[in-house]
């Protein structure tokens, strides 16, 4: 921003005036204080800075898993296994967590919304750590644009959970500065103060990092997170004696060929796009080619996915209500078997699904191809999603003491699985919202109605495969499939590292997203995506090139 | 401007007053004007009726119009409106030179006009259906029926149809399964316009039925009678009494249709852009949804929000001025 400070005051002057009316007639307060304008940041942190600022790593060895963990290629690592609860828990928290304060925390929910009012899931969370944390889940669906007035406003919680995937949207390089900076409270061996919080790996804190502070707690944490896995109905595939190792993506197709029977009402694939991306080799967003940074939607690999997409709802073999763009009922679909190959992400093989898909057919099973190549030759590779893609900040209001007593709050909701305060900080008060069924937590009745993911969203441990309604060979799969996935693992360009993209080009991306799917559907040509690319280009793709390559230069491309 | 003043009783004496007088001298003085404080005193239990719609209507429609500045800013959410970078009319001079905003608006006016083709009549015939059903059991039946789907969400109505029209839904798997040709009805972008039409009239034909019910009450069946027995039949009945009689809820409904020509519903395509893609379901609306809210470019957004206001309330107060020169109300008696 280039403009004098004089002409900046004048015109706020003018506004003021025109504004005054209105704000008087809303009855004064809806315009409050607002931020003093900045230059805005790049948002990024270079390698060896981040050295310096990230908490230790000291993992937690009171805890054996049934499964242990796996190491695989570039860092990635397989979640331990639990397939029941430790019977006698350890407790990894001693003394008083708490000192009596009060917080408020707002956090979105994917799912129906607890009462706040003798909740006791809430109650005896809140006894556990000597503090009233009061939560204010909101609606997941539509939690980035309640964020915006929330911040315009000034009217921020005291602790707030932002998920990764909105950061840029919301230009968190710019709006970081209204939480607290962690940095003097965590980084190095500071971090030992709280072991549970020391217990989640560095990669993870790594995304909490912005313009060179660290702000975000993370959550849900995991050394082995990807985008999503091509899944295929176990139980069809066996009672129709197909062999699910496939090698192409030739084979996938014709696959397609045999299980659709349209006029049985099933066809073989929903919309596998997403999904797409691993075979074929599309990259996250930004690669090197020949030392020049490239966009996916300039690759070839991002061509020949969409050929096959093409081909796949010519053939008729994509299911018509998924053709129709309607995602929300994808899992219905699957789980009823009017679909056999669905993609999905890899947080909806749990047992929960499995109860859902039971319901439909008694033999359910959910299983995920092993990671393959579209060209059957060389190694597949898997994306490496960011370590954490949940963070919670803690506003920039509260004092010292008050961060200091958030944080060992966060320690003792970060408490592991296996540990005693897992229990009580996923399912409250064992025989009120939960009981122990065959060694696994399972909600009661009224467990069902008050438990929700909330605390979780301010801070948890790092991610562990556990059994869900029982479906102790769903938990197996899924780890042996994660042992396999992170021998596959590759780092995309820019891993771990939080870029703030100039808001001005915010919207070149739609009108692309936009041909994206009419060429998927095969409504329009490849040759139009081509055009609508060399468009994005010209309006500011270029442009963003640049900034990346700067990046680069300047911090690398975290690999 | 005809307007309720709740003293009906005291201007009756004015009126009076115009009719010759022997003696224009000792006409009682012209009444005195009352003061702010009088009328104050006169109109408040009127004053007190109107003051909630009108307090809702400041909150929710004016306060939130200051909004509009942004539309001349860079507006950014940390910034609020009190530091965002101004930008003049850069936001406007972008739109108007934008392909894909052009094609929203050319969508929107092509599918708005569409739907006043086949939607406006249809409540209109509807009514005079209904209100030739002598049984009043049936009527209330059929009324019922119809007016149904206007309580279904636009994702309820849009599943409905997928389901009976989709590539896997009713009448598709029935065809297939009889060895016949597949209709694509769902995710033809050709079709789409009248598609959303005819979804706008299964859900919402039989609600609009209710003013044009109510304007057929009003006809006085006297009417009927005496072209009844003047030998007047069913269909010169219709032409010479009722249709007249409705024609001024019908202006009424026609002016309100044209200020709301660049509302085409805007649940109903963002549900649906997936299926048609963005080039037939565009409109103004979704378009300032997703190159605005979405891609948190809210000045964009603001800019062709503003940019449909301002010519809405211009086709509004044109198409009021047609309504008047027709001799009609329109949305004010002249």
């Amino acid at each position: 921003m280039t403009e004098s400070s004089d002409s900046v005051v004048s015109r706020r002057h003018i506004l003021t005036l025109l504004a005054a009316g209105a704000a008087m007639a809303a009855g004064g307060g809806m315009l409050a204080a607002c931020g003093k304008r900045k230059d805005s940041d790049s948002g990024t942190t270079s390698q060896d800075k981040l050295k310096e600022i990230l908490p230790a790593f000291v993992p937690n060895t009171s805890i054996k898993a049934d499964i242990p963990s796996v190491t695989g290629a570039n860092g990635a690592m397989s979640d331990p296994c639990f397939l029941k609860y430790p019977s006698s828990p350890v407790r990894t928290v001693t003394g008083a967590v708490g000192s009596g304060g009060s917080y408020v925390g707002m956090t979105p929910l994917w799912g129906a919304i607890p009462p706040s009012s003798g909740n006791a899931y809430y109650e005896a969370v809140n006894q556990a750590i000597g503090a009233t944390l009061k939560m204010q889940p909101a609606d997941g669906n539509t939690y980035d644009t309640q964020l915006p007035p929330l911040f315009a406003a000034d009217k921020l919680p005291d602790w707030l959970q932002i998920p990764g995937w909105w950061a840029s949207k919301l230009s968190l390089g710019q709006g970081v500065s209204k939480f607290t900076d962690l940095t003097p409270f965590l980084s190095g061996d500071k971090i030992k103060k709280y072991p549970n919080l020391a217990a989640i790996p560095q990669v993870a804190w790594a995304c909490g990092v912005w313009n060179g502070k660290l702000y975000g707690i993370p959550c849900y944490s995991s050394a082995a997170t990807f985008t999503g896995a091509i899944f295929y109905r176990k139980d069809i595939f066996a009672k129709k004696g197909i062999n699910p190792a496939i090698k192409s993506i030739d084979e996938l197709f014709n696959l397609g060929q045999a299980l659709t029977d349209a006029n049985a009402g099933v066809w073989a694939f929903d919309d596998l796009w997403t999904y797409l991306a691993d075979p074929f080799g599309i990259p996250y967003k930004w690669a090197e080619q020949d030392g020049k940074i490239i966009h996916k939607y300039e690759t070839e690999a991002m061509l020949e996915a969409l050929a096959w997409q093409q081909k796949v709802v010519k053939a008729g073999l994509m299911h018509p209500d998924a053709v129709a763009g309607n995602t929300q009922n994808a899992k219905q679909r699957f789980w009823s078997g009017k679909v056999v190959i669905s993609g999905d992400g890899t947080g909806s093989w749990n047992g929960d699904d499995w109860k859902s898909g039971t319901a439909a057919n008694s033999d359910y099973f959910r299983q995920a191809f092993d990671p393959f190549t579209a060209s059957g030759s060389g190694t597949p590779a898997l994306t490496l999603g960011n370590a954490a893609g949940l963070f919670s900040y803690l506003s920039g209001k509260l004092s010292q003491e008050q961060v200091e007593e958030c944080l060992a709050i966060a320690n003792y909701l970060a408490a592991p699985y296996g540990s005693a305060e897992w229990l009580v900080a996923n399912f409250g008060t064992e025989g009120v919202d939960y009981t122990m069924t065959d060694g696994n937590p399972v909600l009661t009745e009224q467990g069902n109605k008050e438990v929700a993911t909330t605390f979780q969203f301010l801070a948890s441990p790092s991610s562990a495969t556990t059994v869900t309604s029982g479906a102790v060979d769903v938990a197996k799969a899924y780890a042996e499939w994660q042992a396999k996935a992170v021998k596959a693992a590759y780092k995309p360009l820019f891993y771990g590292m939080n870029i703030t993209e100039p808001a001005q080009y915010g919207s070149i991306d739609q009108p692309v997203e936009d041909m994206l799917k009419d060429v998927r559907y095969g409504r329009k040509t490849l040759d139009d995506f081509k055009a609508v690319v060399v468009t994005w280009r010209t309006q500011g793709g270029d442009e963003l090139r640049k900034v990346h390559e700067q990046v680069r230069e300047e911090n690398g491309t975290g690999q | 401007m005809a307007v309720i003043t709740g003293d009906g009783a005291v201007t009756t004496p004015n009126k009076a007053s115009d009719t010759p007088r022997s003696d224009q001298a000792v006409s009682p003085p012209a009444r005195r004007k009352l003061t702010w404080r009088e009328k104050l005193r006169r109109d408040r239990t009127m004053i007190i009726m109107t003051m909630p719609a009108l307090i809702l209507t400041l909150v929710f429609a004016y306060v939130p119009m200051f909004g509009a500045v942004t539309a001349f800013q860079r507006y950014s959410i940390y910034d609020g409106f009190w530091y965002s970078a101004w930008t003049g009319l850069e936001n406007f001079t972008r739109l108007m030179t934008d392909p894909i905003f052009w094609s929203a608006f050319e969508n929107t006016l092509v599918i708005s006009a569409v739907q006043l083709v086949l939607y406006f009549p249809v409540p209109i015939i509807l009514a005079l259906m209904l209100n030739s059903i002598m049984s009043s059991k049936i009527r209330s039946f059929v009324q019922s029926i119809v007016y149904l789907p206007h309580f279904f969400s636009w994702v309820l109505v849009v599943t409905i149809f997928q389901e009976m029209l989709g590539g896997a839904g009713a009448l598709n798997m029935f065809l297939r399964q009889h060895g016949w040709a597949t209709w694509d009805i769902m995710t033809n972008p050709e079709t789409f316009k009248y598609l959303v039409t005819a979804q706008a009239v299964w859900k919402e034909a039989g609600w609009g039925v209710i003013v044009f019910l109510a304007a057929l009450a009003a006809i006085e069946p006297t009417l009927y009678e005496a072209a009844s027995a003047d030998g007047a039949g069913r269909w010169r009945r219709m032409w010479h009494i009722t249709l007249p009689g409705m024609r001024g809820v019908i202006m009424l409904m026609l002016v309100l249709r044209l200020g709301n020509a660049l509302t085409v519903g805007f649940e109903q395509m963002l549900i649906q852009r997936n299926a048609v893609g963005r080039d037939a379901a565009e409109v103004l609306d979704t378009f300032a949804y997703y190159y605005g809210v979405v891609n948190n470019n809210f000045s964009y957004g603001a800019a062709a929000g503003l940019f449909k206001g301002v010519l809405s309330l211009i086709l509004i107060l044109a198409a009021n001025k047609l309504a008047h020169a027709f001799g009609e109300d329109g949305l004010y008696r002249k």
